[in-house]
Order: structure tokens, then sequence, then C-alpha cells
């Protein structure tokens, strides 16, 4: 009897090979799918020597970790300026602060009897710019010892901005550690993975920079030395106030005959006792000018004082805006000094962990900052 | 009294060997280290998915007979070519293949504590086997007796181990991984026991599904905001796992069931043919 249920029954062998085609099929697909996806997954491991730890990273924590360096090393700049410029601004308000503590004293001096009458026969008697730049300086510059201050404000500055630095580019090692300790992968053969090593790339950067920081700063010393000096005082005697009250030698002059009062409203090193007129003019402008000079003490006395009410508070303002604006390009000379060498420092970091890659033997598509 | 009883034994055995040596070869294959059972892995996946292609393939080709018995007249080619051929065949041989993958690779992760369970249900298995066959006996044509039984097994049986698996599950101790990142949990908890190969990838995947699993599971109690979503993703991954498993399980042993009663048929057609 050829049974009903004889083709429910009916399942050849050949299933058996079908079922061992179709496993080996999968198993083979799947293996190399595997193989493929470990082999993508392992192949771009590096260890990253940072902070005094190795961290081993895959491709992406490596990749992500370059873009993170690069965005902190161009933020090296900023991140300076915020540390230094409190410091900077602190320390040249000590320095400056002598030099306007002296003005005070300076126009007391200056619009004393003696010093009026002093600007009076110089005023008579040859240069007043380039004598009152002399007093400027001796009275105001040299007594608040600006120049001293400066220098030392300079080497501070320079000490500090490399204590900064190092600090910094400590941090950005000690941030990229913390950040990418926990990403790290598990590598098998961790000796034979190749070894950037930003801990060096970082420090040999900032041994780099030292003996280049003392240029960097000798270089803004120039532009600081500038504005403490002779400009300073050119600047300090070309102010409006200042002329002002040079105009006021010029009005009082004609009272002491004519030839004095062209020797005063020219400026000129012209004197009364040079003048082209002879022996006997000569003799008699200075026996004018003596007499003159005699008649003034006794009678404008007064009128100089009611013209140093007027002019003292300008001169005052004036001076401490000379002061101010020199104040103000000391520090931007330092700044840009700094900026300058902050930018090296960044050149020479990126430079410094393209070495490391290249030691490396990093693929390019892998590096840090790019395949430059 | 014990020489009865040991036949009694042997009775059992015959009867039910089959299950036996489902049991046997589970136990095996979850206690083989690593690299043996990497090695072994294509004869026993092949062996399993065998297994369970012939009992789903028999139950295939009785669902498709009914429905031709119906139809189509009896001596039409249409009930020949109808009957399920090599694409039925091929659709459960896939179905079969990924589900002995599934079991195989589930055995290997299970905790000790899921086998008293499992042999429970296989027992259980053996003993609604038992009643369905008193009961259908004296209702249903003889030749199909045996199949139907299999085929109205399989629910009962599956829905019982997979009851029983959901609730192992949810009465073991998990892993700990409120407030943990999916991926930070998985990391941290998939272990690196299991070998390089082709085996090993699988037993991590499933370690990551049970992983997260757990994870969406505790993650949406404590965190009242992913709520809704995540537990039920929790859940329908507890559900699909345990009761895919359980469905593989009993496939297995129905369809070592259905292989045994083919080769026994066999041998008696062979000794009737015989003289």
């Amino acid at each position: 009897m050829t049974s009903m249920a004889e083709p429910l029954r009916r399942v050849p062998a050949a299933y058996w090979w079908l079922t061992l085609l179709l496993v080996l099929t999968l198993m083979l697909a799947l293996g190399y799918g595997y193989r493929q996806l470990q082999e993508r997954s392992e192949a771009p491991l590096f260890r990253v020597v940072v902070n005094g730890e190795a961290l081993i990273l895959d491709g992406e924590s490596h990749a992500a970790l370059g873009q993170e360096l690069s965005v902190l090393a161009g933020r090296l700049d900023l991140h300076l300026r915020d540390e230094m410029q409190p410091w900077l601004d602190a320390r040249l308000d000590t320095a400056f602060a002598p030099l306007e503590a002296a003005i005070p004293e300076y126009l007391d001096w200056h619009f004393s009897l003696r010093g009026s009458y002093l600007r009076l026969a110089v005023a008579l008697g040859g240069d007043l710019d380039e004598w009152l730049e002399a007093q400027l300086n001796e009275r105001l510059l040299e007594r608040s010892n600006i120049a001293a201050a400066l220098e030392e404000l300079e080497a501070d500055f320079g000490a500090r901005l490399v204590e900064v630095q190092q600090r910094v580019v400590g941090e950005i090692g000690s941030t990229l550690q913390t950040r990418y300790a926990p990403r790290q992968a598990a590598a098998r053969n961790e000796d034979e993975l190749p070894t950037i090593d930003l801990d060096l790339a970082l420090e040999g950067t900032l041994q780099g920079r030292w003996d280049e920081a003392r240029w960097g700063t000798a270089g803004a010393g120039g532009i600081v030395g500038f504005a403490a000096g002779r400009a300073l005082t050119q600047r300090l005697v070309a102010g409006t106030a200042m002329q002002g009250s040079r105009a006021l030698m010029a009005r009082i002059a004609p009272r002491l005959g004519m030839h004095a009062a062209r020797s005063v409203g020219a400026g000129a090193a012209t004197t009364a006792a040079t003048a082209p007129s002879g022996p006997m003019a000569l003799l008699a402008g200075t026996a004018a000018t003596a007499v003159a000079l005699a008649g003034f003490a006794g009678t404008e006395y007064a009128l100089l004082k009611a013209e140093e009410s007027r002019y003292r508070d300008d001169m005052h303002a004036e001076l401490e805006l000379e002061l101010t604006r020199a104040r103000a390009e000391v520090r931007q000379a330092l700044e840009a000094a700094a900026s300058d060498w902050t930018q090296s420092l960044e050149r020479s970091l990126r430079r410094g962990i393209h070495d490391a890659e290249e030691a490396a033997q990093i693929p390019s598509q892998y590096r840090i900052l790019g395949s430059r | 009294m014990a020489k009865r009883l040991s036949e009694r034994c042997r009775q059992v055995l015959g009867r039910h060997g089959h299950v036996v040596l489902v049991a046997g070869l589970m136990a095996v294959w979850a206690l083989l280290g690593p690299r043996v059972a990497a090695a072994l892995l294509l004869p026993v996946w092949v062996i399993v998915a065998q297994l369970i292609f012939l009992g789903s393939f028999e139950a295939a080709r009785l669902r498709r007979r009914a429905w031709l018995g119906q139809y189509l007249v009896a001596a039409s080619p249409w009930q020949r070519w109808l009957r399920g051929g090599l694409l039925m065949a091929l659709w459960h041989q896939g179905l079969a293949i990924l589900l002995a993958l599934l079991l195989l690779v589930k055995l290997r992760l299970l905790p000790p504590v899921y086998w008293p369970v499992l042999l429970m249900s296989l027992v259980a298995l053996v003993l609604i086997q038992q009643l369905l066959k008193r009961r259908l006996q004296r209702h249903v044509i003889g030749e199909y007796l045996a199949a139907l039984v299999r085929r109205l097994l399989v629910w009962p049986a599956g829905a019982l181990l997979a009851l029983l698996l959901v609730l192992t599950a949810l009465w073991l101790p998990q892993p700990y991984l409120v407030g943990l990142g999916w991926e930070e949990a998985v990391i941290r908890h998939t272990s690196t026991a299991a070998g390089d190969g082709l085996l090993g990838a699988f037993e991590r995947f499933g370690q990551a599904l049970e992983l997260t699993q757990f994870w969406a599971m505790q993650n949406a109690l404590e965190r009242h905001g992913l709520g809704q979503g995540l537990i039920l993703f929790g859940w329908f991954l507890l559900l699909l796992t345990q009761s895919a498993f359980a469905w593989a399980v009993v496939r297995l042993a129905v369809g070592a069931d259905a292989l045994r009663d083919t080769l026994g048929h066999f041998r008696n057609a062979g000794r009737k043919d015989a003289p």
C-alpha cells in the first residue's frame, strides 16, 4: 500500500546537502564580513603619549584628538592674552604711577617764579623747546625712574609669558589626557603601534621658545625705550598747553624790546647777544634786556600768576593724556611681541607634531594636523 | 522490581530517546570550550538546522496537503506540483538555519540556572505529546497522527517554555546599568572570553543584544523622561529573544521526533519488503 502520508515522510537526503551548502555559504559570507569589519576597526590604532600617559586610540578618537589639539593650539593666542592682560595692566599701572605722581611736582616747578624766569631767560637766549625737553626729561622722567621701571617690566613680561605659556601648554596636555583617557581602545600588540609623543613635541616647542622669547622681548624693548625716551619728551613739549605757555612768553616779550621779541617769537637759536647789529647794538640790546627783565620782575608777576592758573590745568591734563598714550603704546608693543611669539610658538607646535608623526610613520590620512 | 524499573526506563528511553539526545546535544554544546565549539560550529549548525528544518517542513507539507485536498481534484497534476518542493524547502531551510544559529549562540550564553527550566520543559513537552496522542488516537487518521501531534505540540510547548524563560530572565539578577550610556554599558559588560572567530562574534553580538534589553528596561524604569518607547523596546526584545529561543528548542525536539519517525518508517518498510 502506498501510504497517504508517504510524501510527508519522503524528505530526500539531498536536503542535508542543501543545508550544508547554505550554512557553509552563510558562514563564509559572515566570516568574510566579520573579518572586513575587524580589519577596518583595528587598522588605525595609535599610541599617543600625552601628559605622561600613553593612550591607545582608534582612528576616530585619534582624529577627534587631533582636531581638538588643533583648536586648542589655535586658541593659544587668545588664551595667553586673557592670562597676560590683567597682569600687564597691573604692572603698567605700577610702572607709570610715579610718573603721573611727578606731574604736579613738575608743574609746580614749571610755574614757580624760578621756573618762569628760567623759561623766560631761555626763551630770550636759546631754543626753548630743547631746553624744555631737557627739563622734562630731568624733572619728570628721570625723577620718576620710568625707564628702569619699563626695563624691569620688559624682563618680567618675558619671564611671565614663558611661564604662562608653559602652564597653558601643560593644560592642553592634561585636558587632552582627561578627555581621551576614557576613550581608549584595547590593543593586543601595543608595542607595534605607531607612537606619537605629543609630550615631546610640546616640550620641544617650549624649549625652543625660551631663547627666542628673550630675543622677542629685546625687539619689544626697543619700542619700550622709544616710548620712555626722547620721543616721549618731545611729544610732551609739543602739547598745546605747553605751546600756550610758550605763547605767553611771546606776549610778555614785547615789553622786553623788539629784538628779544623776535627772538622769542621765532623760537630760533638766535639770541640778543648774537644779533648781527654790530657791537654797539649788541651792548645796547643786552642792556635793554636786562633792564626789561628787572622791570618784568616788578610789574608782571601778577600777570604770570594769572596765566599760570589758566594754563596749568590744561597742561596737567595734556601731560597725563600723553602719558596714557605712551602707556598704551608700550602695552601695544608688548602685546604685539607676545602675539608674534605665540604665533611662532603655534607654528613650531605644529611642526613638532608633524615631526613626531613623521617619526612614527603615520599614514597621511590619519595625521593630526593634516598632511603637510 | 528493580528489573521491571530498568525495563521501564529502557522503554521510556526507547520511546523518547530523541528528546534525550537533543538535550544531550544542547548540553554538550553549551559545555564545550570556545576553541572546540568554534571548530565544531559547522557540523553542529548543519545538524541542528536540518533537524529544525525537518520538523517545520513536515508541518508545512501537512498544512499544504490539507489545503490541496480541500480544493483540488485528487487526480489533478497540480496535487504534485503544489505539494511543496524546492521553494518551500529553501524557505524553511533559511528559517531553520537562522533559528539554529540563534539557538546555538543562546545556548553558549545560557547561565546554568536556565538548565533545570529547559529540562523541565522538555519533560513537559514529552508529557503533552503523550497526552495529545492519547486524546487524538481515536479521532485522527492513523497515518497522520504522529505528524499532527507534532504540529499541535509546537504551540503549547513553545508557549510554556517561553513563559518560563521570560520569568527566569526577570527573576535572575541583572548587571546594574542604570544611568550608564548604552555604549558604555555594552563595552563594560561584554565579556571577552569568547574566541576571535565567527562564533565569538555572534556570542558578543548576542551579549550586546541582551545588555541592550536590560539597559532599555532599567533605564526606562528609572528615567521617566525616556519612558514609553524604551520600555516597549526592552520588553519587545526580551519577549522576542526568549520566545524565539523557546520556539527553536521545541522545533528541534519536534524535528528530532520527525526524523526518528521517518527513519523508523523506512526501517519497517525495509523489514516488510525483505521476505
